[in-house]
């Protein structure tokens, strides 16, 4: 399975290069000593100084996506290779390792010179392992879609559909059947109906692929954006793009966003208020009923999440916006939206704590609420897959700090035992049986002893979550949640 | 030594699993791993990510750790919070509200412009406002509106002109500048907006584009089963849909043959008026030489649909008549129980002279069959089932059987039966719309014309027409009557008299008596006297406790309870201003009324019958059995016409003697049986109550009003507490000559707790206080205002039958 390269950030790198083939000149040979500025083209791989946490310098290998030239100075959109794209960024020529550079790889109608079976790029796994034994560039291309893409003269806005059927099918199962069927013969496909994250990411073009808006300015926050986001295009020039903090409008400049507030007279999310404790209140939205607010939202979240995808309108989706009050009003922590309906237990389709409230227990607060709305609700709920990096972290960080609460409140009756099931958790919790399962596994509390599963809990498992709930201060109070859920399925379509 | 096992069972969720702590623990060693158990549950991540560098490096950290080190994290782009204008871009405070925050749908659109001025617009206002005065909104609002006017294609400086309500100096001033800095704008409108999908899909794979609509997979059903009774639902509606137009085509067509019917009759009133021809004699001479279909001459009164009938032959007339005989006796045969026995019926529109008594031979039935059947009009006279088949053997499973020691007040099962059949109907109507002079026993006058019907519950309902005639009419002594009443009876009255009437519409406004009577003698105009029960009705075995004498004096009683109601004129006009749809509701709620009191008989198997007699002969000749009830010959000739609207007074009297065959109310076929006579009137009462000619009397089972009305009181004791207000509606209307006691059926309807049963009940009881008041006069007021809740009531229960019926 992972033979099969999708270009996904840290998967197949190469596709950008083999296009470049086609369009320019035939990279010559490896080795074949090339001056180094204007040779470097997209598709090109070479350690990247990167300076990282410990404000240490680093050479990562990284990819060049793209190429740009502003007033005479060259700037390369590299992406690090097996780091996230958030971290893809615009280096200057200085920081390039030339010496080390390696060129994309002649198209391959042939099978790949270093031997590896297929003629498709590899997995990350073996990607890796690739990196460390040869610094080999003949890494596999992929033949026989190339030539369905149409490359226009600039390569920013290059398609690169190289995926294979199979390896959409294998990560897009849940998926439409279409979308398969349709990409095999070139023609992309809209993604499915359901969810709003894509897992299918054979149309990922190089446009998706790189940031488009350098700076948003939201309230008193300046916010990096770390993946595209379709804002209109003409503002993707701009050095910032200014929000309403409240109604969350773009505007071109700081002189529009002034006029706008002079207009807008929002002072919190146009959405009803169902929940306050302290300074944290969550306000639903019906992405039918206020969609231009609900667009913005998933405009400004798609900044910050990956695989979301905003192909299809809002109306699907409720928006549980969390938002922290003082004098100016109830500022956007962070949100997480919800299909109305969810035909796959989904309780949150996406979920974003924005970068300035990152690291301070805002995303476990808002994991919590949803979960609090599934207990409403009389179900189990699961987010909807594919999860990010941190997206998985903080999962996994609330699953096992609410399962290890649960197990250790549980107080032995009569000097047996306590015990649980793994029903009586999801019950409890509204987690999903399968996340009980997968968090008791990734904790390693269950063992098999005497015949019949155990959970075991060590001291250090122990003490790991005293420790961290004593750090966990912010709690959803369920007493302070004022929500009736609806039967969407009654009503006509969202 | 427990051996473990190789592998591991499956982890069954629905398991206890006990929880070991700290130095409880097994050994470690002792436990097996579960990764060959219990499939490793995937991370829900993608592949490719789940590798990356900081994020294995974060995981392998918690691991190793059991909580987050800074150090481990994993990095993301930086954010500030260090905007140093904030304050004052976001002016003034918000202040928390005490309560959540709900916000009102649609009430974010304020009409305010979306276009935001910038740094550029700002020079140019400054520029503008040296010469005149701009506000930025203003500004705003301006490009606002020229840019939502512009696609691709600029608007025009007209346009903007249109668009904008300013000066036009500063318009142009201001499209100027637009349409330059439109030109220099990268984006499609100085608005930045999301990128609109177009409908040729080539932007489906525009990144740009976002929030597309989900047209193609918009999800419809999901049920199926649902989908199809929908659908079935909406063909029976169309069905139904278009049944309602035929039906209104042929009410349209029936009102256009009206038309034409009234412009003939004036035609033919003409001619006659020119001709001289007041007594009818011409027009006589020229009927009965004419085939039956040259005889449309009935004077129509145009508001009064129903009374729109077609005169027969006069050559028919004399086998009217015995059917009308031989249906009363059917009834009055039909009502007498063994079981009850004070509950006979006494047939109010008896004549008064038994001696005159026609006695009818089976010869007469098989020839007025005969007749019947052959006229279109009477194409289903000959189905009917015999009374006394019937009395022996009942319609099957739906059979009313009476049990020992109970006394019954419920109609005749049969009766009801029949409510259900309306098509078989047709022929009788002419029988039963025929208005002859009526004369009443009790007190012994002359009433005028009137027609006898016999209603729900078979009480006796007497429509009056009045006429201009009237107050020559009582001065007519019954006993001058009696004379000829048995020759009389022959007589066709409408198709002599209403022409009479209708020149005298011209010409005079009264006949004197003399001529009346001479009509009446010459057979022209009939006349109708109560009679006293016949001999043969003693005989049938039924009647138990009566004896002969008994039953003279019974019938004088009865014969005397036809109460009449002659309240006004003024409701005249009313009816005929009913409207077909009023008609059509009517229509239903009548059968609805129908279907309820049968259920309501078969929900209560107990049944008063009514002791009319019925007369053996009777069953030949009528059509059917509920038709020989409802159209017994007593009624026939006793009861006028009227049942829905009171004619214009000039014409009242001619016009509803028909036997006509149109059978119809407002001219729509009316369903037959008695009750639904009654219904008849009971819906012309409802839907216009001011209808006064309508009466309504009660034919009794009983020989005396005391009779019944402990029956009453019994049957519906809830009932009685409300007798005082309502006796005074009885008192008041005590215009009726006679008191009639009330009639089986009433019990019926007091079984269950509707308004009309409790007013009927209240009726007995003022009955029983007010010998004189007749409860029949209560009744018909009753009946009057009765039927409107009930019809309301029944509006809720869907009858679509009756309508289609017509068609």
């Amino acid at each position: 399975m992972a033979e099969v390269v999708s270009p996904v950030p840290g998967a197949g790198r190469r596709e950008p290069g083999e296009v470049g083939r086609a369009r320019g000149p035939p990279v010559a040979d490896l080795g074949v000593a090339l001056s180094p500025q204007g040779e470097i083209i997209e598709g090109c791989r070479l350690p990247v100084l990167r300076r990282n946490q410990d404000n240490e310098d680093e050479w990562p290998l990284a990819e060049i996506l793209s190429v740009k030239d502003i007033s005479g100075r060259k700037l390369f959109y590299v992406h690090y290779i097996d780091f996230n794209k958030r971290l893809d960024e615009w280096v200057t020529h200085e920081r390039l390792d030339l010496k080390k550079i390696q060129f994309p790889k002649k198209e391959a109608k042939t099978p790949t010179k270093n031997g590896l079976p297929g003629s498709r790029p590899g997995s990350p796994e073996r990607e890796v392992k690739r990196k460390v034994e040869v610094v080999s560039p003949a890494t596999p291309v992929p033949s026989e879609t190339a030539p369905a893409s149409v490359f226009p003269q600039n390569g920013a806005a290059r398609r690169a559909v190289a995926a294979q059927p199979g390896r959409k099918r294998k990560s897009n199962c849940l998926g439409t059947d279409e979308d398969s069927q349709d990409s095999s013969d070139g023609i992309p496909s809209a993604p499915r109906m359901t969810g709003s994250l894509v897992s299918d990411r054979s149309h990922d073009d190089i446009v998706t692929r790189m940031k488009n808006i350098e700076c948003i300015e939201l309230g008193r926050h300046r916010l990096k954006p770390w993946y595209f986001s379709p804002y209109p295009q003409e503002l993707t020039t701009l050095p910032v793009l200014y929000l309403c903090e409240f109604c969350l409008k773009y505007g071109r400049s700081l002189k529009c966003l002034q006029r706008h507030l002079t207009k807008c007279d929002l002072r919190h999310p146009p959405g009803n208020e169902i929940y306050r404790k302290g300074t944290i209140s969550f306000f639903e939205i019906d992405g039918r009923k206020n969609k231009s607010y609900s667009q913005n939202l998933c405009l400004l979240a798609k900044c910050f999440l990956d695989h979301k995808t905003l192909y299809y309108d809002t109306d699907p989706f409720l928006f549980y916006v969390m938002t922290e009050y003082d004098c100016k009003g109830f500022h956007i922590v962070g949100y997480f939206s919800k299909e109305k309906e969810s035909t796959e237990d989904y309780n949150v389709a996406c979920i974003l704590t924005l970068p300035p409230y990152q690291r301070r227990g805002y995303g476990k607060l808002l994991i919590e609420f949803s979960y609090e709305l599934s207990k409403v609700e009389g179900k189990t709920g699961t987010p909807e897959k594919p999860l990010s990096d941190l997206g998985l972290l903080s999962y996994r960080s609330y699953w096992s700090q609410t399962i290890l609460e649960i197990l250790m409140g549980l107080k032995s009756e009569s000097g047996e035992r306590p015990q649980i099931t793994i029903n009586e958790i999801s019950e409890i919790t509204s987690i999903k049986k399968e996340d009980v399962i997968s968090t008791l596994q990734y904790l390693n509390l269950i063992n098999y002893y005497k015949g019949q599963y155990i959970l075991t809990l060590s001291e250090d498992i122990v003490d790991g979550h005293e420790r961290a709930m004593l750090k966990r201060l912010l709690r959803i109070d369920s007493k302070c949640l004022h929500f009736t859920p609806k039967d969407w399925s009654k009503r006509g379509k969202w | 030594m427990s051996k473990l096992s190789f592998r591991a069972r499956a982890l069954d969720a629905a398991k206890p699993l006990p929880i070991y702590r700290g130095k409880d623990m097994p050994d470690l060693n002792d436990c097996v791993s579960i990764n060959r158990a219990v499939p490793q549950m995937p991370t829900g991540m993608e592949k490719e990510e789940e590798s990356e560098h900081h994020l294995q490096r974060a995981i392998s950290a918690q691991q190793v750790f059991r909580e987050k080190k800074e150090s481990m994290v994993i990095p993301v782009p930086e954010a500030e919070s260090n905007v140093n204008y904030y304050n004052r871009l976001y002016k003034g405070e918000f202040k928390q509200p005490k309560q959540f925050i709900h916000i009102q749908p649609f009430n974010l659109d304020n009409e305010q412009p979306d276009y935001d001025m910038d740094s550029e617009d700002e020079t140019l206002l400054n520029r503008l406002n040296r010469k005149m005065e701009i506000k930025p909104l203003q500004f705003e609002i301006m490009i606002d509106r020229l840019e939502k006017a512009s696609s691709n294609q600029l608007v025009t400086l007209q346009e903007a002109k249109l668009l904008l309500n300013e000066d036009d100096y500063l318009i142009k001033a201001v499209y100027d500048y637009w349409v330059r800095k439109r030109k220099n704008c990268r984006g499609p409108s100085l608005i930045p907006q999301i990128k609109q999908e177009k409908r040729d899909g080539s932007t489906n794979n525009d990144p740009y584009v976002a929030f597309r609509r989900r047209t193609e997979k918009m999800q419809t059903r999901k049920n199926r089963k649902n989908d199809e009774a929908s659908y079935e639902k909406m063909l029976k509606l169309r069905r139904e849909f278009s049944r309602a137009i035929t039906i209104l085509e042929m009410i349209k067509r029936r009102e256009k043959t009206k038309r034409e019917l009234l412009h003939l009759t004036l035609e033919v009133v003409e001619k006659r008026y020119h001709l001289g021809d007041y007594g009818g004699e011409i027009l006589n001479e020229v009927k009965i030489n004419r085939s039956e279909k040259e005889l449309y001459a009935t004077p129509a009164t145009l508001h009064n649909g129903n009374h729109h009938k077609v005169q027969e032959c006069k050559t028919k007339h004399p086998h009217h008549l015995s059917l009308k005989e031989e249906a009363s006796d059917v009834v009055r045969q039909k009502k007498k129980y063994p079981k009850k026995p004070k509950a006979e019926a006494l047939i109010t529109s008896q004549q008064p002279t038994p001696e005159t008594l026609p006695v009818i031979n089976k010869s007469d039935i098989k020839q007025y069959d005969f007749h019947s059947s052959d006229e279109d009009e009477f194409p289903q006279v000959l189905s009917p089932v015999s009374e006394p088949e019937e009395e022996n053997d009942p319609d099957g499973p739906c059979a009313f059987r009476r049990r020992a020691g109970c006394q019954y007040y419920a109609p005749r099962l049969d009766q009801a039966n029949h409510s259900c059949e309306n098509s078989e109907l047709a022929d009788l109507d002419k029988l039963r719309y025929r208005h002859c002079l009526t004369t009443l026993t009790v007190p012994r006058r002359c009433i005028g014309f009137a027609r006898r019907r016999i209603g729900r519950g078979g009480r006796v309902i007497m429509d009056r027409i009045s006429t201009e005639h009237d107050p020559v009419l009582k001065q007519i002594d019954p006993e001058m009557l009696n004379s000829f009443s048995s020759s009389s009876q022959t007589i066709d009255f409408s198709s002599n008299f209403s022409r009479t009437n209708a020149s005298s519409k011209h010409c005079e406004n009264r006949l004197s008596l003399s001529e009346i009577l001479s009509n009446i003698r010459s057979c022209r105009l009939q006349c109708f006297q109560p009679r006293l029960l016949n001999l043969q009705d003693s005989d049938s075995e039924e009647c138990t406790s009566r004896k002969p004498g008994q039953t003279v004096n019974n019938k004088r009683v009865s014969a005397a309870s036809v109460a009449l109601l002659n309240t006004s004129k003024n409701g005249i006009s009313v009816t005929g201003g009913i409207t077909e749809e009023q008609f059509q509701t009517h229509q239903q709620q009548l059968v609805q009324m129908q279907r309820q009191q049968l259920a309501q008989l078969q929900q209560k198997q107990q049944s008063q019958h009514s002791s009319q007699q019925t007369h053996p002969k009777a069953q030949g000749s009528s059509t059917s059995d509920c038709m020989s009830k409802t159209l017994d010959s007593a009624s026939a000739h006793f009861a006028a016409s009227a049942v829905v609207s009171a004619p214009v007074p000039s014409r009242s009297e001619v016009t509803k003697e028909q036997n006509t065959g149109h059978n119809n109310i407002n001219g729509v076929v009316q369903p037959s049986g008695t009750s639904k006579t009654l219904y008849s009137t009971n819906m012309a009462l409802s839907s216009s109550p001011g209808i006064s000619a309508v009466q309504l009397v009660r034919t009794v089972g009983h020989t005396t009003t005391n009779h019944l009305i402990p029956a009453l009181c019994t049957s519906s004791p809830q009932t009685l507490p409300m007798n005082n207000s309502c006796l005074t509606n009885a008192v008041h209307l005590n215009n009726v000559s006679v008191v009639s006691p009330v009639n089986v059926h009433i019990n019926t309807r007091t079984s269950a707790p509707s308004p009309t049963a409790l007013k009927l009940a209240t009726v007995a009881a003022s009955m029983d206080r007010v010998p004189k008041v007749t409860p029949s006069s209560a009744i018909s007021s009753i009946a009057r205002e009765n039927h409107e809740p009930e019809r309301l009531g029944l509006n809720g229960i869907a009858e679509t039958t009756v309508a289609m019926e017509v068609t």
